[in-house]
C-alpha cells in the first residue's frame, strides 16, 4: 500500500518537475522576446530561477526514491550478494536519516508552531523569536521568500516518505533476495 | 572525523549530494558552529540561485530534441561531404559530427550514447572493428565538454564567478586544438591497420544532404553567434536552440512529434535536477572547505613542491586524472574548484580560464578510463564491444589528449586569447 503511494507520489513528482522544466524554456523564451521588442520584463529572470530550483528539488525526491543518485559504487559492485544488500540497505538507511534531519532543520526554520501560538503575527513572532524568515521578500516578484522557499520542507517529508518505503523494502530483501530491490538501470 | 565520514559515506555508495549535504551537518555538530544549522536549508537553497545554471536544463533540453528530430542524423551526413573520402573516411566523418554535435550538447555523457548508436553499425558494416569505432566515438565525445556549449564550463563559471559566455570563448581554441589531435591519431592509426577506403558522395547525394544538413547547421551557428557576438545570454541562446530544434524536427524533419515531448522533458528534468542538485549540496558543503582552511592547507603543501605555474597545472592534471578515474566529473569538479581554484589564481597567478579549461579536459578524460568510466561502459552498452576492447583501442587517442592537455597547461593564450585577457 505504502510503496503503491510513494511510487504514485514519484511519479507526480516527475510530472511536475517536466512540466517545470518546460515552464523555464518558455519563460526564457518570452525573455527573449519582450528584450527583442525592447520593453524586457525583469521579473521573469527571477521567476525562471524559482521554477529551475522548484524542478530540481521535485526531481530529487523521485531520483532518490529510484535510487539513481550519482553514486561512486567501486565498492558495491565488488561486494558478493548478502553484503551487497547489507551496504544498499544502510545507504538507503543514510538517505532516510538525512532525510529527518532535513525535516528538523526545516522545522526549526519555519518555526510553525511559534507562529501559530502568536496568531500569525509575524511582527510579534520576530520579536520573541528573532527569526526573519517571513520578512524576506523576493527581489521583483512581490510575494514573500518564504513561499518559495516552501520546497524545502516539501524535499524533506517526500524524501522521507520515501526513504521510509525504501528502507522497509531492503530489510524485507535481507531476508529474502527475492523482495530485494532491483538496481536502477543504467541510465546514460 | 569530518573526513572519515566523507570517505566513509562516499565509498559506501551514498548518493554524492547527500554525502556532501552530510559531510557539512557532521561538520557543524563536531565543530559546534550550531548557529550555522538555522540557515542550513535555506544554503541549500541559495546555492542553486543562479542565472547562469538555466543554461544546464536548456541545454540539455536541445540536445534531446535535437536527437529525437533527426538533427543529429542530418548533420553526420554533412561531415561526410567534408571528410568522407579519405582513407578511413567514416573514422573522420565520426570525428567531425561529433565536433558539430559537441556545438550543441554540453555533456560527454549523452553524446557518446547518441552518436555510438549514430555511428558505430555504419562503421561496422564498411570493414571497421566494433571496438575502433566505439572507441573513436568515445573520444570524439570528450570533444563535448569542451567546445562550446559545455556543462562542465556552465558550471565551472557559476564556480569560479567568472562569465559563462568568455569561458564558452576560452574553449574555442583548445576543442579545435583537441579535434586537430584526433584527427593526427586517426590519420596515424590509419595508417598503420590500413582502415578502409572511404568514399565520396555522389553529386545527387550531396546536394541532398546539404539541403537538409545547412539547416540544422543555424542551431550551432544559434548558440555559438549568439554568444560571440554578445546577442544573447548563453541561457538565452539555449532557449532558442532548443526551439529550433523542435521546429527543425517538427516540421522540416518531421521525426519529431509532440506526444515525445513529455518524454523528452522528463529526462531533461531528471538529468538536469541531478546535476543541479550536486550544487546545492555543494554549497553547504563550502562551508566544511571554507571553515577547515582546506585551500590554505593545500596551498601549503602545494607551495612546498613547486612555484612554477607550470609544473603546478601538470601536479593538478596528474592528480585529477586519478580523481576522474574514481569520482564522475561534474562531482570531481564541484569538489576540486573551490579548493584549487583560489590556489591557482592567487598563487601561481594563472588565469582562471586556463584553469578551467585545463581542469574541465582532464576530469572528463576520467570518463574514458575505468573503473569508473560511464563514458566507456555507455559506449560499451550502446554497441556490444566489450569495454576493456574499446579502451584499448581508445589509447592513442588518449594520448592525444593528454599532448593537448599538456601544450594548455604550458601555452596560457590558446585559453586566454580569444578573450584578450
Amino acid at each position: 500500500m505504502l510503496s503503491r503511494l510513494s511510487d504514485r507520489l514519484a511519479r507526480l513528482e516527475e510530472i511536475a518537475a517536466a512540466a517545470l522544466a518546460a515552464a523555464v524554456t518558455l519563460l526564457i523564451l518570452v525573455n527573449v522576446a519582450f528584450r527583442a521588442a525592447g520593453s524586457p520584463l525583469y521579473w521573469i529572470s527571477e521567476l525562471a530561477i524559482y521554477a529551475m530550483i522548484w524542478m530540481t528539488f521535485l526531481i530529487a525526491g523521485a531520483v532518490l526514491k529510484r535510487r539513481q543518485g550519482i553514486a561512486v559504487t567501486l565498492v558495491a559492485d565488488a561486494l558478493p550478494g548478502f553484503a551487497h544488500r547489507l551496504l544498499m540497505a544502510l545507504v538507503d538507511l543514510v538517505v532516510l536519516v538525512f532525510a529527518v534531519l532535513l525535516l528538523w532543520l526545516c522545522w526549526r526554520w519555519y518555526q510553525p508552531l511559534a507562529l501559530a501560538r502568536l496568531d500569525f503575527d509575524v511582527r510579534a513572532f520576530q520579536g520573541e523569536t528573532f527569526n526573519f524568515i517571513y520578512a524576506e521578500n523576493t527581489s521583483t516578484l512581490g510575494i514573500k521568500k518564504f513561499w518559495v522557499w516552501l520546497i524545502v520542507p516539501w524535499f524533506a517529508l517526500s524524501l522521507t516518505f520515501h526513504g521510509l518505503v525504501n528502507l522497509g523494502s531492503a530489510l524485507r530483501g535481507l531476508r529474502d533476495p527475492a523482495e530485494a530491490p532491483r538496481p536502477p538501470e543504467a541510465s546514460p | 572525523m569530518t573526513v572519515a565520514v566523507f570517505v566513509l559515506l562516499l565509498l559506501g555508495a551514498v548518493p554524492i549530494a547527500l554525502v556532501l549535504a552530510l559531510t557539512a551537518v557532521v561538520y557543524i555538530q563536531v565543530s559546534g558552529n550550531n548557529v550555522l544549522f538555522e540557515s542550513y536549508p535555506q544554503q541549500l537553497f541559495g546555492a542553486i540561485e543562479s542565472y547562469g545554471l538555466l543554461a544546464i536544463p536548456l541545454f540539455m533540453l536541445a540536445g534531446e530534441l535535437m536527437n529525437e528530430g533527426g538533427v543529429t542524423r542530418r548533420l553526420i551526413d554533412l561531415a561526410r561531404l567534408l571528410v568522407g573520402g579519405f582513407r578511413g573516411g567514416l573514422a573522420y566523418i565520426n570525428l567531425v559530427a561529433n565536433m558539430m554535435m559537441a556545438a550543441i550538447i554540453g555533456s560527454a555523457a549523452s553524446q557518446i550514447a547518441i552518436m555510438s548508436r549514430a555511428m558505430v553499425p555504419a562503421m561496422e558494416r564498411e570493414g571497421y572493428s566494433r571496438s575502433y569505432g566505439a572507441a573513436i566515438t568515445a573520444a570524439g565525445g570528450l570533444l563535448s565538454p569542451i567546445i562550446p556549449p559545455s556543462m562542465l564550463f556552465v558550471l565551472f563559471g557559476v564556480m569560479a564567478q567568472v562569465p559563462i559566455a568568455e569561458m564558452f570563448i576560452a574553449g574555442i581554441l583548445p576543442g579545435l586544438l583537441l579535434g586537430f589531435s584526433f584527427f593526427l591519431a586517426i590519420a596515424v592509426v590509419g595508417l598503420v591497420q590500413q582502415y578502409p577506403k572511404g568514399r565520396w558522395p555522389s553529386r545527387a547525394e550531396a546536394k541532398r544532404s546539404l539541403a537538409m544538413g545547412l539547416p540544422a547547421l543555424a542551431i550551432p551557428l544559434i548558440i555559438i553567434g549568439g554568444i560571440l557576438l554578445g546577442l544573447a545570454t548563453p541561457t538565452e541562446s539555449a532557449a532558442l536552440a532548443s526551439l529550433a530544434a523542435l521546429l527543425l524536427g517538427r516540421f522540416l524533419y518531421g521525426d519529431l512529434r509532440f506526444a515525445m515531448l513529455p518524454t523528452v522533458l522528463k529526462r531533461t528534468a531528471v538529468n538536469a535536477g541531478l546535476v543541479i542538485m550536486l550544487i546545492a549540496a555543494a554549497g553547504v558543503f563550502g562551508w566544511v572547505i571554507i571553515y577547515e582552511r582546506l585551500p590554505q592547507m593545500a596551498a601549503a603543501w602545494i607551495a612546498a613542491l613547486t612555484t612554477d605555474p607550470f609544473l603546478f597545472l601538470l601536479l593538478l592534471i596528474g592528480v585529477l586524472l586519478l580523481v576522474g578515474m574514481i569520482i564522475d566529473g561534474i562531482a570531481a569538479l564541484i569538489l576540486v574548484v573551490p579548493i584549487l581554484l583560489p590556489i591557482a589564481t592567487q598563487q601561481f597567478g594563472i588565469s582562471p580560464y586556463q584553469f578551467g579549461v585545463v581542469v574541465c579536459l582532464t576530469l572528463v578524460l576520467g570518463l574514458l578510463t575505468p573503473p569508473v568510466g560511464a563514458g566507456l561502459y555507455i559506449a560499451s552498452s550502446m554497441t556490444g564491444a566489450p569495454p576493456m576492447r574499446i579502451f584499448r583501442s581508445l589509447l592513442p587517442f588518449l594520448l592525444a589528449s593528454l599532448v593537448t592537455l599538456v601544450l594548455l597547461a604550458w601555452q596560457p593564450w590558446l585559453t586566454t586569447g580569444l578573450i584578450g585577457r
